[in-house]
């Protein structure tokens, strides 16, 4: 019985397994390429009485040296061991996946083309002319279905057209294509046919030109040294496999040509991205989107904050209920005061995380936050910067510690510490929940101007950070413009979207009420007085004022500011318990002989803190240093503690400037 | 693609579609010159996708809740969603 052998070639997912399988069926073993670690399959079936041997080749995209695979599967090609090659290509991409013919041709193995996924195309609308293809290339060229087992007989009929009459790519055109790289002429010239058992000259050139290690090693033994040399010079004036691509891509484009019929029609930008994508319209569309988004996010905050608001109010109830059960004093002024307030802020809190990760999350999921990235990629070039560090930018809405291990996408040293820099002046989820509350407060509607505010502030922080520290970190030297493919739009997958909201609004109660009730216990232990004297910290906080006073704020915010620099829901613990009980100078007094207490705790904040005070420390708080574990990411992701100590103390100084003027402006206003 | 790379140098960001519109071509061609790129080495596509905290040197693996490999606050499992794709030259 004779016998032939044929290979199977083709990218990745072009169909060579499942046709490997439908041929060989159970004949077929699995082993090693000689010396590698590659796998090689092998099997046989049997057609017409003739035996065929099956190779699959490993799957690749070209057959350059850019990996062993693609090494081995070249080098087995071109040593004649298989009778014909198979080459598979995409039908509903030919366009794409002919490259691998391309790279192919100048090898001088018979072979044939299966575009296989026929019925893709077809079902794309595409018409493909077959026999036009083939009368191009020279070689049989089918229509295909690798799935569909009934269409076999092609295959069977091309593969004994492609043996017996030994079919050869016809090269002319690529050849003509590859005569406009200048020097690819003259190196052919200097490269004999056959110096390359297996390979012609125009194969072997090529692969010179785009900087073939294997192949230039061999050409060098062949040729010698000194004919070597010369190709080399003359390979350094050429474009390189820029240029051979190019070249291959034409000559697919020409053998194409009339030859595929696509029933799209041509893609258009969809109008909401025309608006994003526009160099006048993307910045101001994409600042109201996030705007918008922001202000949006109150809306699913309501409910939670409607939970905070009633636990304040069976503060009272409570502890008079407790009184009057004859509870000791302290455990009374405990749980009301700490306990219950507490958790009055944890829920209102609460209510902006969840609506903050919902409406990033539904931004996120929708492909707008792809849309955002694109347009503030220029904006980031002129920071020194590159355009993905947005995304650690973007992450630190959420967290800073994770805007910080973000920061791993950027390469260089410098920009990836100067990345970390600026992502700390973007206030994270803790910020976004304590902003709004606090805001909400003591300016009612006016929150979103606030917001506003911020977030205007924090673009003018990070350029001025960018100017403070790029000089040292960065030089904007000539920068490559990045590609981006925009997702499609896509409707959000409501189940997974929530379950993320509804995990990180867990994740952030437990670790919020934690701090909170640990920094809100501590403060009030050291404010409470038992005697009726003033406790240490009143001593402590009235000898600062003064100090204080000039960014704005009394002392409790201080402190309460100060705190934030451990968690910005530290600051919350503290306010919560140096303003539970009234006024503060009589506060403690009052706890004393059980006083009435005001059941509105907003009211007590408004009666104490003035609007001009309130937005000092919003500002303060908010450009802090982000929190503890953030700063030991940031020294954990530069590995410099002088760069993160630098970097703590401008935020502290820059925290107090923006207090003093966001103090001085609230007195023009208020 | 001399002339895709070309584009790129003035150091704007772009689209598959504004890049298929300079070059008066269609984003299938724009693609395939991508894919290309990318294979030879000229472009590198962004890891937008890091495996939770995988490669974080913080945690080394330690705290992190069951059934997920990030630790809280650092960047999702998965990391971002639905952010398309990025390549930048080499
Ligand atoms: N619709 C359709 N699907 C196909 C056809 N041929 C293959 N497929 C499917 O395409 C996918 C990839 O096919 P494989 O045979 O695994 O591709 P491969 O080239 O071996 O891929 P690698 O193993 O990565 O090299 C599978 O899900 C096949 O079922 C076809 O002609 N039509």
């Amino acid at each position: 019985m004779s016998t032939a052998t044929i290979a199977l070639l083709g990218q990745p997912n072009s169909g060579k397994s499942t046709l490997f399988n439908a041929l060989t069926g159970l004949r077929q073993h699995v082993g090693n390429w000689p010396g590698k670690t590659v796998e090689k399959k092998e099997g046989s079936f049997t057609h017409n009485g003739m035996e065929y041997r099956v190779a699959d080749l490993p799957g690749s995209y070209s057959l350059s040296a850019n990996s062993d695979e693609e090494v081995i599967t070249r080098d087995y090609i071109a040593s004649g061991d298989a009778d014909v090659v198979c080459i598979l290509a995409d039908s509903s991409q030919l366009q794409r996946s002919l490259f691998m013919l391309a790279d192919y041709a100048g090898i001088d193995v018979p072979c044939f083309l299966l575009l296989n996924m026929s019925d893709v195309a077809k079902d794309q609308g595409k018409t493909i002319d077959a026999k036009a293809i083939e009368e191009r290339l020279g070689i049989p060229v089918i229509p295909f279905s690798a799935t569909d087992t009934r269409s076999y007989d092609v295959f069977y009929e091309a593969m004994g057209r492609a043996i017996n009459n030994k079919t050869r790519l016809n090269l002319n055109d690529l050849k003509k294509q590859y005569e406009s790289i200048k020097g690819y002429q003259e190196i052919c010239d200097l490269i004999p046919e056959n110096a390359l058992p297996g390979y012609s000259s125009m194969w072997a050139a090529v692969k010179v030109i785009e900087g073939d290690r294997v192949v230039s090693a061999k050409l060098k033994n062949a040729v010698g040294a000194e004919t070597f040399a010369k190709i080399e010079e003359i390979k350094k004036n050429t474009q390189g496999a820029v240029a051979t691509g190019g070249c291959k891509f034409a000559w697919i484009d020409d053998v194409l040509d009339k030859a595929v019929v696509s029933g799209e029609k041509k893609v258009t930008l969809s109008r909401l991205d025309r608006i994003y994508t526009s160099r006048v319209w993307g910045k101001p569309a994409v600042i109201l989107t996030v705007l918008l988004g922001l202000i949006a996010s109150f809306i699913p905050a309501l409910p939670l904050m409607g939970v905070g608001s009633a636990v304040i109010a069976i503060k009272e109830p409570v502890m008079n209920a407790l009184y009057s059960a004859g509870c000791p004093e302290v455990i009374v002024l405990v749980i009301g005061d700490v306990i219950i307030q507490s958790f009055s802020y944890i829920f209102k809190m609460l209510g902006f995380v969840f609506g903050v990760t919902l409406v990033f999350g539904l931004l996120e999921e929708a492909g707008v936050m792809a849309r955002i990235s694109y347009v503030f990629d220029n904006t980031m070039g002129k920071l020194g910067l590159q355009g993905k560090s947005v995304m650690p930018f973007l992450v630190s809405f959420g967290c800073t510690m994770g805007g910080a291990a973000g920061a791993r996408v950027i390469d260089n040293w410098g920009q990836k510490v100067l990345t970390i820099a600026l992502a700390w002046a973007v206030p994270c989820g803790a910020a976004w929940a304590t902003i709004p509350m606090l805001a909400s407060i003591f300016f009612g509607p006016g929150a979103v101007g606030v917001i506003v505010a911020i977030l205007l502030t924090m673009l003018v922080h990070m350029w001025i950070t960018a100017k403070v520290f790029g000089g040292k970190l960065v030089k904007v030297e000539d920068r490559y413009g990045m590609i981006m493919e925009l997702p499609p739009y896509h409707k959000p997958k409501w189940g997974s979207l929530f379950r993320y909201v509804f995990g990180r609004t867990k994740e952030t109660f437990v670790r919020v009420t934690k701090v909170i009730l640990l920094v809100c216990g501590l403060f009030w232990l050291l404010s409470y007085s038992p005697s009726g004297n003033t406790s240490v910290l009143y001593r402590i906080g009235v000898a600062i004022e003064p100090v204080t006073r000039f960014f704005g704020m009394p002392w409790q915010l201080f402190l309460s500011y100060i705190a934030s620099a451990v968690g910005k829901e530290g600051a919350i613990g503290v306010i919560s318990a140096l303003y539970n009980g009234g006024s503060l100078g009589t506060a403690f007094v009052d706890s004393m002989n059980g006083a009435a207490r005001a059941a509105n705790f907003n009211e007590m904040m408004l009666a104490n803190v003035t609007k001009p005070e309130a937005l000092a420390f919003i500002f303060a708080m908010t450009f802090n240093m982000p929190c503890v574990v953030a700063l030991a990411a940031t020294y954990q992701e530069t590995h410099s503690a002088k760069w993160t100590a630098r970097i703590v103390l401008y935020y502290t100084v820059m925290s107090l400037i923006l207090a003093f003027i966001a103090y001085h402006i609230g007195l023009l206003i208020w | 693609m001399e002339r895709l790379l070309e584009l790129l140098r003035d150091g704007h960001a772009r689209t598959l579609e504004l890049l298929a519109m300079e070059l008066d071509t269609d984003v299938e061609d724009v693609k395939r010159q991508i894919e290309y790129l990318e294979n030879m080495g000229v472009i590198k596509r962004v890891a937008l996708k890091p495996k939770g905290c995988a490669q974080c040197s913080g945690c080394s693996g330690k705290g992190h809740p069951e059934g997920s490999n990030t630790c809280k606050g650092c960047l999702p499992d998965g990391g971002f969603k639905n952010m398309g794709e990025m390549w930048e030259v080499v």
